[in-house]
């Protein structure tokens, strides 16, 4: 079954204003598209449109060819849906994840042995019996998930099913998540306002800010290319900062020279003038010997990370950098001198409405 | 000291000798009171449940409604269902005035605002969230209200034994409605009214044990299904 989706100049309002504007956006059929934003961004918004649970002020949601406003069960029914919170209800485990199969009309056998498939697959077999109230979180969600996924969905959305876990928990569920999907051809929607939740797992990444689209791209151009600043700041990058781009490129920060030039860091385009944003991966700050480059920094602070060690320096701009965890740390109040490694670093417009809570 | 033990000493010859008024009573008040409560949770809960979950104009005017009717005195009720039954009110051809029929009408006006308030207030309680996930889960309307129900059974089931207890305690609305007819439309509490007021304790502290007995029974009954549940989601 098709289960591609299809957004045409969509509006939704709350409160008298806008809170969601998508003109256009495609999800193929058995693609993973995340859905990167901060809070108040609208994903939820956009993925209740999605599932049929609210109707849109303007415009058009259709899921395989159906609109959204088709109010009919049938159209739900199309679609698996795992919210940030798993809202079992006060039943067995496995009573829950039949729930979607007893409103289909299944059959006893049908419904156990599905649900019995559908805990595996979520490794949560052994919960079976248990009641949803005494169950860890990391197992409630695992529970939503089976629930949503029993009736093999065409289309499955997630509404941040890993924000209320514990960083050990979220890895294993975003893990089983992936692997419960492996070697299947449901289209997801899977929204976050963590990076990470998405990176690694959706095909494309669309960025919503202030209830607006920013932009649609595979993760590895999002981490190379961001659109512009606040993109940028979503994708994760830890530097963020105004520079100023002189003659043939040459890239100014604070107003000293960088030795870098847009054309070094791939991107040409950007000619000279002010308002332009250097976004840099800390992985992509390189901290040298002094007088190894013109641009000199004073380290400010320094904390151990996961394998290496977070530096943070004066540059005139705050720079946050990753230093290798064998080369020692750098002393607080050292002077040291800072190289952009190309590939880790990109220039970026600072974004039409950057600071704008939402769109008029 | 002498009219309690006396009293007590009929009471309990009545009860192990199981009289025939006393039988014939208790039959009487047990259907009349079980019969109300039954209509008015099927129209009740129905009716909590709508004002609970869904928005529409005048909803706070009808809950305001709902709890005023939650403390309007028993005998008010009785007067106007008698006014209404009365044989030449707008009702009488229905010849309900001092039969049963129209005690269980007047029951079922002192149930309902209690059940309908209390399920009101359960529908109310219940997480914002799990309507939503229902729909998404493909739950059709009538689907996603029983599931409702299934989650607010505590409550709803505190709703019932309030509207029972309600109607089978209430002595004013059965006798100006009733008329406290012997062998027609005599109820345990009209019984033990009218034998307080004759001197006979004996009969009168029968009835109320038996009238305790009764409430404790089914309220024993449903307490038991509703701490069943109790512990199913809070073990």
């Amino acid at each position: 079954m098709d289960a591609g989706v299809t957004v045409r100049a969509l509006r939704a309002r709350r409160g008298g204003r806008d809170v969601l504007r998508i003109d256009r956006l495609d999800v193929a059929a058995g693609e993973r598209l995340g859905v990167l934003g901060p809070n108040g961004a609208g994903k939820t918004t956009l993925l209740r449109l999605i599932a049929g649970l609210d109707q849109p002020h303007a415009g058009e949601v259709r899921v395989g060819g159906v609109e959204s406003r088709d109010r009919g069960v049938e159209r739900r029914r199309r679609v698996g849906y795992v919210a940030e919170r798993p809202a079992l209800m006060t039943m067995s485990i496995r009573a829950n994840v039949e729930l979607p199969l007893r409103y289909r009309g299944a059959d006893r056998r049908t419904r156990r042995s599905a649900a019995e498939r559908a805990l595996e697959r979520l490794g949560i077999a052994h919960l079976a019996e248990r009641p949803a109230h005494a169950v860890s979180r990391g197992e409630a969600q695992r529970t939503s998930l089976a629930r949503a996924l029993v009736c093999e969905p065409p289309l499955l959305l997630l509404d941040e099913p890993a924000a209320a876990l514990d960083a050990d928990a979220r890895k294993a569920f975003l893990a089983d998540l992936d692997a419960a999907l492996a070697g299947r051809t449901t289209t997801v929607v899977h929204v976050s306002h963590r990076p990470a939740d998405l990176l690694g797992f959706a095909d494309r990444i669309a960025v919503l800010a202030g209830g607006a689209l920013r932009q649609v791209s595979p993760p590895d151009e999002l981490t190379r290319r961001p659109a512009d600043a606040l993109v940028a700041r979503l994708v994760g990058f830890e530097n963020v900062v105004p520079i100023a781009i002189g003659d043939r490129g040459a890239i100014e920060l604070a107003g000293r020279a960088t030795g870098t030039s847009a054309r070094d860091l791939g991107s040409p385009g950007h000619g000279s003038g002010g308002g332009a944003r250097l976004a840099a991966w800390a992985a992509g700050i390189e901290l040298l010997p002094p007088g190894a480059r013109p641009l000199e920094a004073t380290v400010t602070g320094v904390s151990p990370g996961p394998g290496r060690w977070d530096v943070v320096l004066d540059a005139g701009a705050t720079i946050r950098a990753h230093h290798p965890l064998a080369a020692g740390p750098p002393a607080p109040g050292e002077r040291v001198a800072l190289g952009l490694r190309p590939g880790l670093a990109t220039i970026v417009p600072p974004g039409p409405e950057e600071d704008s809570p939402g769109p008029a | 000291m002498d009219l309690i033990w006396d009293g007590l000493r009929r009471a309990f010859e009545l009860v192990v000798g199981l009289d025939a008024t006393l039988l014939e009573i208790l039959g009487r008040s047990a259907t009349v009171s079980l019969t109300a409560t039954a209509i008015a949770m099927a129209i009740g809960i129905p009716a909590g449940t709508a004002l609970g979950l869904l928005r529409f104009p005048g909803r706070r005017l009808v809950a305001v409604v709902v709890y005023t009717g939650m403390a309007v005195p028993t005998v008010a009720v009785g007067l106007v269902v008698a006014l209404l039954l009365w044989r030449s009110g707008p009702l009488g051809d229905l010849e309900l005035i001092y039969t049963p029929g129209g005690m269980v009408i007047a029951q079922v006006l002192i149930a309902l605002p209690l059940i309908t308030g209390i399920t009101m207030a359960a529908m109310q309680a219940l997480p914002a969230e799990l309507a939503d996930q229902l729909r998404a889960l493909g739950a059709n309307r009538r689907q996603l209200v029983i599931q409702l129900w299934l989650e607010a059974r505590l409550p709803l089931l505190a709703a019932v034994m309030a509207g029972f207890g309600h109607a089978i305690s209430e002595v004013g609305a059965a006798t100006i409605v009733g008329g406290n007819i012997h062998g027609q439309t005599q109820v345990l509490t009209t019984a033990i009214v009218e034998d307080v007021g004759r001197g006979r304790f004996g009969p009168a502290i029968a009835y109320a044990v038996v009238l305790v007995a009764l409430a404790f029974a089914i309220n024993a009954v449903l307490t038991s299904v509703q701490q069943r549940s109790a512990a199913w989601t809070q073990a």
